[in-house]
């Protein structure tokens, strides 16, 4: 039989993507409304300087939601992320200044990610254990072992690697496209988007000839590796390594995804929605914070609005249904 | 010259927790050929296409695909011979498009990412053939489940598979759809595809087959061709034996007093129904799947929402609003789903059985060991539950974990009965054992409400049975007015049934 190419098919590629952004448009909506209000507010934004500081406190969150969404988008999830960015800010504050400069400090912080979010995943894939218990135990071993490193804040980055990423340059925003792009580029892997089949219907997708596990433990990988790297950028930021520095990452990386769309259950949810969910709290902090909110108010609101974003997909649906 | 069979499994056999699934079970599969595959619920039949596709392996005997036997077979291996199943439950992601559906697996690439292109275009083609006029963008989660069937199939066609199994294919299609794909089998085995077809309408198969395996209890008990069978003697293949053997003697009961009595009840699906369940007796409940007959065993017993305009239950007025009044007023629930909902299968026999009494004890009261021993043991007697009761329940075959999600209301000595499909995935042998327990608590003055998917159980056990159609009581039949064709007839809305309701 000849089959007749239908129109549209032959871009294919760029119609799925415009499906993506179907269930995104009131998240997008809403992250350019605080956008607004945040230039209103501080007009200092609009400017090459405003939109760099700006880019510099939103990139380590735009990172660790990636990686807790890429996870959370298999069906898993990750309590090891602030560890893990800690460590990658310590090997980083540690390794730079040494004999192998900058260039070695990179390989070893990538490295480092890739070896220790792949063994969480073998771990927890392999042996079929949950998820949440392999990488709690993890982020007691790897906030240890940072601990280890580095007892005390210290280590240093080479200046101008340090204003080269975060002084008046928007090498940050650069950094969060480059990344966005990167993940493109993975997703159109059959690895890749064999991710989502993975996580929703790991049965079906295994019978279907996907390599169920492989694409599991490659996210796992990946996800360490994005947490690494937001530990760099925090250390370069900082000028050293902190061990601790990365606590706040691990919930704050669930509440970014999770405002970003991101399904607890497994293939439901965009790396869009994921990215534009960190702009948003980083957005919605630094409202706040312009508002003169004292801290405690900001974490109550910031705990609010995250269930108020949960609910209201429920609540909607459930209201729709009533006749 | 008779084609060479493309795949050929012999003796295979297989069992679950000890539980014999598939005993030496052969099948040939030639191409050009569509091959049913009847058999009851719970006759292996899933069993043998996951051994086919690699799913699972074989406890004994082998598979032959084109002269090479396996002893196990992985699933890449089934797939490289061009094996391809149509699961019965849906194996697609939501979230993913219908053409990255169809290639999951198996994606056209170009430098190592995948061939937007050529996946179009290969989508397109089998879209084609199963009628499949969507958006190759929209998402699957978007579509209704006859469309999503469709491109469960289109998915299996894309690999150009030369072994097509098809696990009920047509239960959720609609006519139209149905149509589409009877022809997409008749053309693919005009081209030499060996087609596995499995379905429980038979008027189809008789249309479409030409040679049918029957497969009972996990043997197979016919394996031929289709030319002078008709539809009678497809169900003689299926059921092969006389039901009478399996059921005890009916004797009605001296006891025939009311004791559930509703009127205008309503719960989930059942609109403003009339009910009267008397001691001493069996009421079946009967007709398709899902036709309120769960709503109405749950509505009564206090676990959905549930309105009447007046309810009696052993004399007291009103319906129960909770489980725990349900179980006070002397009601109890055996639900169909005895894995998930009946029993709690990491726990041990004389746990589960325990766990009634557990809810009617005062918080914070003393356990008693010894009495609990002594009661699971008088228990597991008196429905010959065998074995070590400590023994976890998940370990023991379907019928004996039927027993026991029984035996644990038997201490509470509840009055009146509502049994959800107690006999699902049941062995023959237990079954008989639970139909006689059934007649002997009805010969003790209980009243039995029993849900059934299998009639002839409603035909050989029950007193009356109300047959359900669409959230009403399409008929309700005495006891001499029982019969296999009045039930079917009532549940598919022929009128000739209509009997005092």
């Amino acid at each position: 039989m000849s089959s007749m190419i239908r129109t549209g098919d032959d871009r294919l590629y760029w119609r799925v993507q415009g499906e993506r952004n179907r269930g995104l448009m009131g998240l997008f909506a809403v992250v350019a409304a605080f956008l607004a209000l945040y230039a209103y507010l501080f007009p200092g934004l609009l400017s090459v300087a405003g939109v760099s500081k700006f880019a510099q406190s939103w990139l380590p969150l735009a990172l660790v939601a990636m990686a807790q969404a890429i996870l959370m988008l298999t069906g898993g999830i990750s309590l090891a992320i602030g560890a893990t960015v800690s460590l990658g800010a310590v090997i980083a504050a540690t390794t730079m200044s040494g004999y192998f400069g900058v260039a070695g400090g990179i390989v070893a912080v990538s490295a480092s990610g890739l070896v220790i979010g792949a063994l969480c995943g073998v771990i927890a894939i392999r042996l079929r254990l949950p998820a949440i218990i392999v990488t709690l135990a993890a982020s007691f071993i790897i906030g240890g072992l940072a601990l280890l490193i580095l007892p005390r804040p210290g280590g240093a980055i080479p200046g101008w690697f340090s204003d080269l990423l975060a002084g008046n340059t928007p090498a940050a925003l650069v950094l969060v496209f480059l990344v966005a792009l990167l993940w493109k580029l993975y997703l159109a892997t059959p690895l890749g988007l064999s991710l989502y089949a993975a996580g929703e219907n790991p049965v079906g997708a295994y019978r279907a000839g996907v390599p169920v596990d492989a694409a599991r433990i490659a996210a796992y990988a990946i996800s360490g590796l994005l947490s690494t790297l937001a530990g760099l950028f925090i250390a370069a930021q900082t000028g050293s390594g902190d061990p601790v520095i990365g606590q706040a990452f691990t919930l704050n990386s669930i509440a970014a995804a999770v405002l970003g769309g991101v399904g607890f259950l497994g293939g439901r949810g965009t790396m869009r929605g994921a990215i534009a969910g960190s702009l948003l709290l980083s957005v919605m902090i630094n409202v706040m914070f312009f508002l003169g909110f004292p801290p405690v108010a900001q974490y109550v609101a910031q705990g609010l609005i995250i269930i108020g974003a949960v609910a209201l997909p429920q609540l909607t649906a459930r209201f729709r249904r009533r006749p | 010259m008779t084609p060479q069979a493309i795949i050929k499994a012999n003796g295979l056999s297989k069992s679950f927790f000890g539980n014999p699934v598939l005993q030496n079970v052969s099948i040939a599969l030639e191409p050009g050929r569509i091959h049913a595959l009847l058999g009851e619920n719970g006759a292996g039949k899933s069993t043998l296409i996951n051994l086919l596709s690699g799913a699972l392996a074989p406890d004994g005997g082998e598979i032959e695909i084109d002269g090479r036997s396996h002893r196990r077979l992985t699933p890449s291996e089934a797939r490289r011979a061009g094996i391809a199943v149509v699961q019965q439950e849906l194996s697609l992601t939501s979230d993913l498009s219908i053409a990255e559906n169809i290639g999951l697996g198996a994606y056209p690439r170009r430098f190592g990412l995948i061939d937007y292109k050529a996946l179009a275009r290969k989508a397109r083609e089998v879209c084609d053939l199963v009628g499949l006029e969507e958006n190759l963008s929209t998402p699957v989660g978007d579509l209704p489940l006859g469309r999503r069937q469709m491109v469960e199939i289109a998915k299996a066609l894309f690999r150009k598979p030369r072994i097509l199994v098809l696990d009920e294919p047509t239960s959720s299609l609609s006519a139209h759809e149905a149509q589409t794909l009877t022809r997409l089998l008749q053309r693919l085995r005009a081209e030499g595809t060996a087609i596995l077809y499995i379905s429980h309408r038979l008027n189809e198969v008789m249309r479409l087959c030409e040679h049918v395996t029957v497969l009972k209890d996990g043997k197979v008990t016919a394996d031929r061709s289709l030319q002078g069978v008709d539809a009678a003697g497809l169900v003689r293949l299926m059921v092969g034996r006389d039901p009478g053997d399996l059921f005890p003697h009916w004797t009605p009961s001296p006891e025939r007093q009311t004791i559930v009595e509703v009127t205008g009840f309503s719960s989930g699906l059942l609109r403003d129904i009339d009910l009267e369940i008397k001691r001493g007796e069996i009421l079946g409940l009967g007709g398709l799947v899902g036709q309120g007959q769960e709503d109405l065993l749950l509505g009564l017993y206090g676990a959905l929402p549930a309105s009447a305009r007046r309810a009696v239950f052993n004399n007291v007025a009103g319906l129960p609003s909770s489980v725990s009044r349900a179980n006070a007023l002397g009601l109890a629930y055996v639900p169909a789903d005895r894995k998930r909902e009946g029993l709690h299968l990491i726990h041990s026999i004389a746990w589960n059985m325990m766990l009634p009494d557990f809810g009617k004890a005062r918080g914070l009261s003393r356990r008693d060991p010894a009495a609990e021993r002594k009661l699971a043991t008088e228990l597991a007697d008196r429905l010959s539950i065998k074995g070590d009761l400590t023994r976890q329940v998940q370990a023991l075959s379907g019928g004996n974990q039927q027993k026991v999600a029984l035996a644990k209301w038997m201490p509470a000595d509840p009055p009146i009965l509502l049994l959800n499909d107690p006999t699902r995935g049941v062995d023959v042998e237990t079954k008989r054992e639970i139909y006689v327990l059934l007649r002997r608590f009805a010969a003790q003055g209980k009243a039995i409400v029993l849900s059934s998917s299998d009639t002839p159980e409603l035909v050989h056990l029950c007193d009356r049975v109300a047959v359900m159609r669409e959230g009403g009581i399409a008929a309700l039949l005495e006891r001499e007015k029982i019969s296999e064709e009045a039930i079917v007839a009532a549940a598919m809305g022929a009128e000739a049934a209509k009997v005092a309701a």
